[in-house]
């Protein structure tokens, strides 16, 4: 089996938040260095909530504040800490009762890295990060002893919209069909495989074949034409959204290749402009020189014949296939 | 045992914009659900048990967030499950509360559904979080260009659907898009996204939720609340891509209404049914569902458009709310073609009711066009056809 | 109790080793089951009425991951099919539920999940609170490691007793061909292991898995038609808690209390309970909520602590209490799924041997 890439991306996008009546005059006051809860009853909550916990009756916004200072109701060492955590040292995780409310909000406690200063009923107090933004993060607890005195700047416009950059790092080894189709296209051949049950083609195959229900392994591969019909297209103006880096407006088509039974769908042509494609249109894929082809765009799930293997596809000079006898292939 | 009888007895919406910037996750669906249980006359205690339904979590960055807003939706203590279906979630979740009735085991039940799309970016996750993304439109343009040459349809068809849902969206308080002087014109002067597919053509972005509380008959007969039976409904499930796919008239959409139709008896959809809120997100798919829905004969749906038969008013109105080219909160977007069918045959769609409806249908699909879930309700509870 | 419509049954069953990692796709790892599911009943594929399965796009690594999962479950020509973005054990909930209607006689059920690509504690950060939690990446573990020390605090366990879950569920395991870790450990060992999350060890906490499940479910007069031995649900039940856990006495379970008393647990012996035991302290909570006594053999396949493929691993409860009870090791037994950081939503379902 060939050894190519790991898989290694991160599927991640600034998100924003809109804070709504309540969060937002919290989040705003933990950028101005205040800690408020909501006023529910007699009792006040922090977090604050936008309803009652216990009649899930809406509350009218009233916050109050509450801490600095609070007490330790239940903590848990962190000791490997993960790369969402707010601090990349070993610090507790905690239930902090604040003074003046009576619910407790889950925040960092930092020790120094000191697990031995956590007890339950122990005394933290609120340390505001010079930089804040209107976040949970923007605060964070030490014991009491350690709090130093801090000057809180108070921002101006209240806080209405946060934003978070969201991801999850995925990483895994491409699966071994991905793995020789990839190879495959580097060798110049594109690799399909041949449903044993039913003798269609898929390229690229996906390990198995969903008609028949059977799994398919490399045994059932087989190299296809390198030349085509155009079944469907379509030209995108891009979307700028968060990692795009396309800008201007391009051709994507699906191609069935000679031999195969389902077209490869989201082939880049760079050189055509949409007016020149038609669909029924024969055109053959001109590799790139050996040592120009990548395929570090193929993952697991994306990437089927991506434009780093081919230089262009080429119209043959055949005569367009009638688009009647494609109607089995319209994507 | 026969199914127990199902009801929609309240119905909430939030208004539908670009951004909601006022409110919170939290905030947005309190806003259906607190509406629906008003117009249900019933609060969170008589809730058995709740289903909620969105499409994919990395719209809003949130995993599972039914975990995280169990609170805001009174669930303590209650089952809650979630739905996902990708577009045609919000049907398939008002189907899914559905069965908790029909089972007997729930009484009450009350769904959920919403997209708050401006937390994240929806063509974005369409494209797996990759650049180069196809996006819905880019997707659907060759199977519209495909119906087209089939049908043999007038260009102008697409622009009339557009202008339409957009006139009906004026008599909705809680339509995203209020565009008063839209006209063929301004439609076909709109950039060209996909061709055929206009800007104008295409559904907007939205933030919203919609909810409902369904009874079963003992819980209608003693709200006193106007009841939309839900007499039938149905979901069917193709593969995106094999070979022999008809992309254009999916089979999965076919046996969807052919189900539907075939629990109650209708035999002819366009006579028996007096109005539809059908899922269009892009112009074409007025006729394309028309005929993919068996209301309409093959090569025949876009000639009911242009004959006006679609309009509110018309024989057949379609999308009266108007539809989701006017409000797309993609995970809501289904619930309300479901709730707004409801609206009808309850009579309380206030200036887009069509006068007297009494079977009316909401729909939706999703994924690669393969995705389906269609109901059909009632003002009675045993309609004879 | 809730009185049922129709008596329903589990009539096929399969699931696929718990991984620590699977090297293929996810509709690959799936597949496997179900066609053992379809083979064991004997139907074509389209004679089964409905199909739902269970999964989750953040754990598969992209939005829409679940409906490339349609390629393991069979959509051509095409089916009647739903999914839910949770465990399988909630896809078996809705297919139970779907059968009362009385209309339809078959359900084919699945759950899977692959957590080996993503790293799993942050991933589901993302479940919390996306206001005050999630933007400091509270995690699961850490929300055990608070569930532990409550049940400390309050006198009620000790790291002692985790560790003697661990060990017992490890042993456990060893007669179980699926597991994913397994063995003769002592107490003392494991309590010698230092802490990852205070007053959580290693192996207090799951490993990371890859896997999926599958069955089908059937009506009575079905059921008796496919199988020789089916295993009937007596009572399918979930319910949730406040997400947010100092709103919560996390020594205590009241969702699972209710969700008992709904399915009517005590009304017979419980011979044997597969729980959701993801950090060894959920399973001390459990056995009180549940009020199990020595009666009752408690994850006699190892359970969660040695294989654990999220969004299958509540589904595969189910299984695994079906196959001791078809297999004869118990004639009624209660298989719990949970849901969310410190056992937050919790689904219990009651099997029972045929005859």
């Amino acid at each position: 089996m060939p050894q190519l890439h790991d898989v290694d991306y991160t599927l991640e996008y600034p998100y924003t938040r809109t804070t709504g009546p309540v969060i937002g005059p919290f989040l705003t006051g933990l950028r101005d260095g205040r800690i408020l809860g909501q006023r529910c009853g007699h009792r006040v909550l922090c977090p604050p909530m936008e309803f009652d916990p216990d009649t899930f009756a809406t509350l009218e916004p009233d916050l109050v504040e509450v801490g600095p200072g609070g007490e330790v109701e239940n903590w848990t060492w962190v000791g490997e800490p993960s790369a969402k955590h707010p601090f990349d040292r070993p610090f507790g995780f905690a239930f902090i009762k604040l003074d003046g409310a009576d619910t407790a909000l889950v925040h960092a406690v930092d020790t120094g890295g000191d697990p031995e200063a956590m007890s339950t009923g122990m005394r933290v107090q609120a340390q505001f990060r010079s930089e804040r933004h209107g976040s949970i993060a923007d605060v964070y607890f030490v014991p009491e002893a350690d709090a130093a005195e801090q000057m809180i700047e108070p921002g101006d416009e209240p806080v209405t919209i946060t934003e978070h950059l969201i991801g999850l790092r995925i990483n895994e080894p491409l699966h071994p069909h991905r793995a020789r189709f990839a190879q495959g296209l580097l060798d110049g051949k594109i690799i399909g495989q041949r449903s044993p049950v039913t003798g269609k083609v898929y390229v690229p195959g996906r390990g198995y074949d969903n008609m028949s229900r059977v799994l398919m392994s490399e045994a059932d591969e087989v190299e296809v034409s390198n030349v085509g019909t155009v079944v469907a297209f379509t030209e995108l103006n891009p979307v700028q959204y968060y990692g795009q880096t396309e800008t201007e407006p391009y051709v994507r088509c699906s191609i069935l290749f000679d031999g195969t039974d389902q077209p490869v769908i989201g082939i880049d042509i760079r050189d055509m402009t949409v007016d020149e494609m038609r669909v029924g249109m024969r055109l053959r894929c001109i590799w790139r020189d050996p040592e120009d082809r990548s395929v570090t765009d193929i993952d697991n799930r994306y990437g089927n014949i991506p434009e780093t293997v081919y230089a262009r596809f080429k119209p043959t000079g055949e005569p367009d296939v009638p688009a009647d006898e494609l109607k089995e292939h319209s994507w | 045992m026969a199914p127990r009888p199902c009801a929609v007895l309240g119905i909430g919406q939030t208004k539908y914009k670009r951004r909601r910037d006022d409110v919170t996750l939290d905030g947005l669906v309190r806003e259906a659900t607190l509406r629906a249980l008003e117009d249900a006359g019933a609060t969170f205690d008589d809730i058995d048990a709740i289903v909620i339904g969105k499409a994919p979590d990395a719209l809003e960055g949130v995993m599972m967030p039914l975990l995280s807003l169990c609170d805001a939706l009174g669930a303590i203590g209650k089952p809650i499950h979630r739905v996902h279906t990708a577009g045609s979630v919000g049907a398939s979740t008002s189907i899914s509360a559905v069965n908790l009735v029909e089972s007997g085991m729930y009484d009450t039940v009350l769904t959920v559904a919403y997209e708050k799309q401006s937390e994240g970016n929806a063509t974005w996750a369409l494209s797996g979080g990759k650049s180069g993304g196809q996006g819905a439109g880019g997707t659907f343009a060759p199977w519209i260009r495909n119906y087209i040459a089939r049908s043999k349809a007038p260009e102008h068809i697409g622009w009339m659907v557009a202008v339409k849902d957009r006139l009906n969206a004026l008599k909705n308080e809680y339509a995203h898009l209020h565009l008063p002087d839209i006209s063929i014109e301004k439609v076909r002067e709109s950039p060209m996204l996909w061709d055929p597919l206009h800007f104008l053509e295409s559904c907007p972005s939205s933030d919203g939720a919609a909810a409902m509380v369904l009874g079963n008959d003992d819980i209608a007969r003693k709200s006193g609340r106007p009841p939309a039976w839900v007499i039938s409904h149905a979901k069917r499930t193709e593969f995106g891509q094999f070979p022999g796919r008809d992309t254009v008239r999916p089979q999965a959409g076919v046996e969807c209404s052919e189900a539907l139709y075939r629990k109650v008896g209708i035999t002819n959809p366009r006579e028996q049914i007096d109005c539809a809120e059908l899922y269009v997100p892009f112009s074409w798919y007025e006729p394309m569902w028309l005929e993919g829905h068996l209301i309409a004969e093959e090569g025949e749906g876009w000639k009911m458009t242009d004959a006006g038969d679609t309009e509110l008013g018309g024989s057949f109105p379609v999308n009266m709310s108007g539809g989701v080219l006017s409000s797309n909160p993609i995970g809501a977007s289904g619930m309300i073609r479901c709730l707004e069918a409801a609206n009808q045959v309850r009579g309380t769609a206030g200036e887009y009711q069509v006068p007297g409806a009494k079977i009316s249908i909401g729909h939706a699909y999703g994924g690669a066009a393969q995705y389906y879930a269609m109901w059909m309700v009632s003002s009675e509870l045993n309609p004879v056809f | 109790m809730v009185s049922l419509a129709e008596d329903v049954a589990i009539v096929a069953f399969a699931q696929t080793a718990s991984h620590a990692h699977f090297n293929d796709s996810e509709p690959a790892m799936i597949m496997p089951c179900v066609n053992s599911v379809i083979e064991q009943v004997g139907m074509d594929r389209h004679d089964i009425d409905f199909t739902i399965a269970g999964s989750c796009d953040y754990l598969s690594g992209m939005p829409f991951a679940f409906v490339m999962n349609i390629d393991a479950v069979g959509a051509w020509p095409p089916v009647y099919e739903s999914h839910v973005e949770m465990d399988g054990a909630w896809a078996l909930f809705e297919g139970f539920v779907r059968l009362q209607s009385g209309d339809i006689d078959t359900v084919l059920v699945s759950g899977s999940g692959k957590c080996s690509p993503g790293s799993y504690r942050e991933g589901f950060s993302l479940q919390t609170d996306p206001y005050v939690h999630a933007p400091i990446g509270l995690d699961p573990r850490t929300q055990a490691g608070f569930q532990a020390q409550a049940l400390i605090a309050a006198g009620k366990a000790t790291e002692r007793d985790f560790a003697e879950v661990v060990a017992r569920s490890h042993a456990n395991a060893k007669a179980n061909p699926y597991a994913q870790l397994s063995g003769d450990r002592s107490v003392d060992d494991l309590l010698a292991e230092p802490y990852v999350q205070q007053p959580l060890r290693r192996l207090d906490c799951p490993p990371t898995s890859d896997g999926a499940a599958a069955m089908v479910i059937a009506r009575a007069d079905k059921a008796r038609e496919l199988s020789d031995n089916p295993v009937w649900i007596r009572a399918v039940d979930h319910r949730i808690e406040s997400h947010h856990p100092t709103l919560r006495d996390l020594t205590d379970s009241p969702s699972v209390r209710i969700a008992a008393e709904r399915v009517g647990l005590h009304d017979g012996p419980v011979d044997i309970a597969e729980l959701t035991v993801t950090y060894s302290p959920e399973e001390i909570i459990l056995r009180d909520a549940l009020g199990l006594n020595g009666d009752t053999a408690v994850n006699p396949s190892g359970g969660p602590l040695t294989g654990s493929p999220f969004m299958a691993v509540g589904l595969t409860r189910v299984i695994e209490l079906a196959r001791a009870i078809a297999n004869g090791d118990g004639r009624r037994g209660v298989a719990h799924a949970s849901s969310g950081p410190a056992l937050q939503q919790n689904l219990l379902c009651v099997l029972e041997g045929d005859g």
